[in-house]
């Protein structure tokens, strides 16, 4: 499967981890497995964009991070998304949204 | 956004348990996707190690997650402060000497600075301190910069300058007697307009100011005490106001006490109102007939809001030249008689300026050597750092990262040094006061406050970075041989061009100080020699002047003095007394116009102008003054004996070669002539760096209209001994006579070459610490360069080159630089003296053999320090040497 590069999706996968973490509060591994999981193992996220990401995401204030304990009872570091972040998602979606129709309509037309 | 602060406060302060987290974290990730693989089927320990192959680089990922925290910056500040403090601890001598160095070059600067700010900078204490200007009269034809104000002159400013000032106030000062509870205290009084507290913006912290009713002919007479004088002379009395006391022999009323500030333009301890004066209130009677009667007057004004300072000057100049103009037999055209309104701030300060400047530059200087030994010493402590830079580098850091760390280092060092500079500058800024003192009065202000801390930061910023620089950037690491062979692998062909220029550059600075030092020294040196034209052992002088009231003319003073003289001179140990007005190193020429009998004198306006004396018959033994020719005073020459007159040797000139004796002469237009009976030699009245002008003198008892007031004893013992004999003398005659500024001559000569004694020595000492730190930074880099060196010295003496030889090869080497130094120094005095002239007494700025003997002194202090450690390179065995890497 393919590795995406890093540089190419950082914006993307910043947008992915603000709509997985909508759904509830998630650590890292479970993010990444969800990732996995909804995109059919299409999208493997690469830990060393993933946690870079996370640590970016919380200090500009889009998520929350909090220690709690996991299904297997382990420590384990549980993000969420701050209010400030849900306005972020929204604006990112609609920009995605834009973008992907854009490009769409030009692969189909011209 | 706030996040984000509190993000990297977070960071800073709690780092070690972020760094926990961040390491649990990715280790639950890794122990998960190992779980992962496990339940795929993968035994336990390919597991893991898949999971770390996929996890990718676990440090990178750390360093990743830290980077995109965004506090990196701080973070890495933080860590190179932490490193520096390290590196720093683990080289004490190093950071000792380096901060010593550096302390003592910021302290000097600090401490001169707290001077100017205190001096030059500080604005004023005063309400209206910016809208203050001075009216300066001058002069220059007739070589006067500064003309104080006249009744009539004052009057014609307030009365024609309204447009532009909204008050006018007049200023002088007078010594009267205040009885204090009986006892006589001389007080220095303030005689001012009824406005004039209110011009300055100053409120009385006690009672009330002058009014306008305070100042009218015929108003009960008022005083208002300084903070000074209240707090010392009645304790500070609450109940001070409307006490009553007798000064002049009329009952004066206390209306108020004075805050504790500064006076302008000089210090007093009472004040009062103008028509108080009795003085100036007889002036006032006579301005119909003499516009410059009284001209005593310090004038100065508040600005109209909305007009400058430039536009007011000219209108004061308008003023000053119509009067001219309308007065040309008082105010001859040749003398470019003129006025200005002068800046109050500036007027204050303008003997000090030249000074501090030139102190400031000094300190500077001194900076620049200390920055530019420091510099040597983190350039040779660089040297063999090599290992660690090169390990930094294959590390990952980058060139930059290296100069911040260096960069750093060297801040924390400068900081440091601004701290002992703190220090060690108010340590001596009472020192620096006194010093200042000579020059301005304005030194209550000197103190260490904030401007003065900001500007020791940004000095100790700017010297850190600048000597962190040129280390810094000459780091150029080769991994390769650095890490192999561990030793200075570093360009030192480069390392070694710097630490030459340095050395270049401290010699040159320390030329320039020392040559002025010289300068200083010398021009002292031979101001001290200087014959005054008499001798000041063994006399004493007091002031005893009248009080107005009680003596109100000359018969009456004279009633005094003569006894007193008779007295005085039957004391024993007593050789001479007199009375007289001119007491040597006090008070300033005066220029009377005098006739000489039979000659032409068709321009009245352009007579020759001398100086008028008045004194008793042993004024001259007293001072021993020579009798040139003729015959000096005598009891002879009284009231109704004939008048005479005797002049100096330089007024003789204006008889050519003709005998002066037998001439008469008038200084007053006419009224009274005097015959000259005999001439005295000259005299340097004024100070030790004038000239001797032309002189007049005229017998004590034959002065009706002088205010003489000056005793001059000359003693067999020690003058001191004669203070109590002449108090009591002049007490048994007026218990109400208060007898002041007793001092010896050979004291005032000592005060008045106290200005330029303290500055060639302040000058001295800065030299000689330039010196110092030069000298030290010679030894240091020559010690370094030889002990890089050994085993090429080695090599040479295995080779046969006896010790001598290379002795002579190192000595050369740090000679050559000290030359080059040298050179440089001298061009650079050449030009930088100029800025002493106005110092230099009987010295010129480019005097050769001051140049040629510092050019010597350093060499063989040079010498010296250069020859110390080359002499240790011989003492190296040329085996050791060989072996050693």
């Amino acid at each position: 499967m393919n590795k995406l590069k890093t540089d190419l999706l950082q914006g993307t996968l910043d947008l992915m981890v603000l709509r997985i973490l909508e759904a509830g509060p998630n650590h890292g591994w479970g993010i990444s497995q969800r990732i996995q999981q909804i995109s059919q193992d299409v999208l493997r996220i690469n830990q060393g964009s993933l946690y870079p990401a996370l640590h970016r995401l919380e200090a500009q204030g889009w998520i929350d991070a909090e220690w709690g304990s996991s299904d297997n009872n382990r420590r384990a570091k549980y993000y969420q998304l701050t209010r400030a972040g849900r306005r972020q998602l929204a604006q990112e979606t609609e920009n995605w949204t834009r973008l992907a129709d854009a490009i769409t309509r030009v692969l189909e037309t011209a | 956004m706030w996040a984000r602060v509190t993000n990297a406060l977070r960071v800073i302060f709690h780092r070690r348990a972020v760094e926990r987290d961040l390491d649990e974290e990715l280790r639950f990730h890794l122990d998960m996707q190992a779980q992962e693989h496990v339940r795929r089927g993968l035994p336990p320990e390919d597991a893991r190690a898949a999971a770390q192959r996929s996890f990718g680089g676990y440090e990178r990922v750390k360093e990743q997650c830290r980077d995109a925290r965004g506090a990196r910056f701080t973070e890495m500040l933080a860590q190179d402060i932490r490193f520096a403090f390290r590196t720093l601890k683990s080289s004490p001598g190093f950071a000792l000497v380096a901060v010593l160095t550096l302390g003592l070059g910021i302290g000097a600067n600090t401490a001169i600075f707290s001077v100017i700010n205190g001096v030059l900078l500080r604005p004023l204490p005063y309400g209206n301190a910016d809208r203050l200007v001075l009216i300066r009269q001058a002069a220059p034809g007739s070589g006067r910069p500064n003309v104080n104000v006249s009744i009539k002159e004052y009057f014609d400013y307030r009365e024609q300058a309204h447009a532009d000032f909204d008050a006018l106030v007049e200023y002088h000062q007078m010594n009267f007697d205040l009885l204090r509870r009986g006892d006589p205290d001389r007080v220095n009084t303030g005689v001012v307009s009824h406005n004039f507290f209110e011009v300055l913006g100053i409120q009385p912290i006690l009672g009330r100011s002058f009014r306008a009713e305070d100042d009218t002919p015929g108003a009960e007479p008022v005083l208002i005490l300084s903070y000074t004088y209240w707090q010392t002379k009645f304790g500070s009395d609450p109940n001070i106001v409307g006490q009553v006391f007798q000064m002049n022999d009329r009952p004066h009323t206390v209306v108020g006490v004075l805050p504790n500030v500064p006076h302008y333009p000089q210090e007093n301890d009472v004040y009062m109102p103008v028509l108080a004066c009795p003085f100036r209130a007889a002036a006032e009677q006579r301005i119909a007939q003499n516009r410059r009667a009284f001209a005593a007057l310090v004038v100065f004004g508040r600005l109209r809001p909305g007009v400058t300072r430039e536009r007011a000057a000219a209108n004061v100049e308008a003023i000053c030249g119509r009067f001219a103009r309308e007065n040309p037999r008082v105010y001859r055209p040749e003398s470019g008689f003129t006025a200005t309104a002068a800046d109050v701030r500036g007027e204050l300060t303008a003997t000090a300026r030249p000074m501090l400047l030139i102190l400031m530059g000094t300190t500077g200087l001194i900076l620049l050597i200390a920055c530019a030994n420091v510099a040597n010493l983190t350039l040779a402590r660089l040297l063999r750092r090599d290992r660690e830079l090169a390990m930094r580098t294959a590390l990952g850091a980058g060139r930059g990262r290296l100069i911040r760390q260096l960069l750093t280092e060297s801040t924390l060092l400068s900081m440091t040094g601004g701290i002992v500079g703190l220090v060690f500058a108010s340590a001596t800024i009472d020192l620096l006061v006194l010093f200042v003192g000579r020059f301005t009065a304005r030194t209550g202000e000197v103190s260490i406050d904030p401007m003065v801390l900001g500007f020791t930061l940004v000095i100790a910023t700017v010297t850190g970075i600048i000597f962190g620089t040129v280390p810094a950037l000459s780091t150029r690491v080769d991994l390769v041989t650095a890490l192999k062979d561990g030793k200075g692998a570093g360009t030192s062909l480069g390392h070694r061009r710097i630490q030459s220029g340095l050395i270049v550059i401290q010699v040159a600075v320390s030329v320039v100080l020392l040559v002025s030092a010289g300068l200083l020294l010398v021009s002292f040196y031979k101001l001290q020699q200087v014959d005054p034209g008499y001798r000041t052992d063994h006399v004493l002088s007091a002031d005893a002047f009248g009080n107005f009231s009680k003596y109100p003319n000359g018969t009456a003073l004279l009633k005094f003095y003569v006894p007193l003289i008779e007295r005085l001179q039957q004391q024993p140990g007593v050789v001479a007394a007199a009375v007289t007005n001119a007491v040597p190193f006090t008070g300033a020429p005066g220029s009377t116009p005098f006739q000489i009998e039979g000659r032409p004198d068709d321009n009245p306006d352009r007579r020759p102008t001398a100086d008028i004396n008045i004194a008793s018959p042993q004024y001259f033994d007293a001072l021993g003054i020579p009798l040139i020719a003729g015959r000096g005073f005598s009891e002879m020459d009284h009231q109704e004996a004939p008048a005479v007159a005797l002049i100096n040797k330089s007024m003789m000139r204006y008889w050519d070669k003709r005998d002066p004796i037998g001439s008469r002469i008038s200084v007053d237009n006419g009224q009274s002539w005097q015959t000259i009976v005999g001439v005295v030699g000259d005299v340097r009245q004024y100070g030790l760096d004038q000239e001797a002008i032309a002189q007049v003198y005229i017998p004590l008892r034959q002065a009706v209209a002088g205010l003489a007031g000056r005793v001059l004893v000359r003693t067999k013992g020690d003058p001191f001994e004669a203070a109590g004999i002449i108090r009591n003398t002049i007490q048994q005659l007026d218990p109400e006579m208060p007898v002041e500024n007793v001092n010896t001559l050979a004291e005032l000569r000592s005060t008045s070459l106290a200005r330029p004694r303290l500055t060639a020595t302040l000058l001295a000492i800065f030299a000689g610490l330039a010196l110092f730190v030069t000298l030290a930074g010679i030894t240091g880099v020559i010690a370094t360069s030889v002990s890089e060196r050994t085993r090429e010295f080695g090599i040479r003496m295995a080779l046969g080159a006896e010790a001598h030889a290379v002795v002579r090869m190192v000595l050369g080497q740090g000679m050559a630089l000290v030359l080059a130094g040298l050179a440089l120094g001298m061009i650079g005095s050449f030009f930088a003296t100029r800025v002493l002239s106005g110092f230099l007494f009987e010295i010129e700025p480019t005097d050769p053999l001051t140049f040629l003997s510092v050019s010597l002194v350093l060499l063989a202090v040079a010498a010296v320090a250069c020859f110390l450690p080359a002499r240790r390179a011989t003492l190296v065995q040329p085996t050791v040497a060989l072996r050693s890497t």
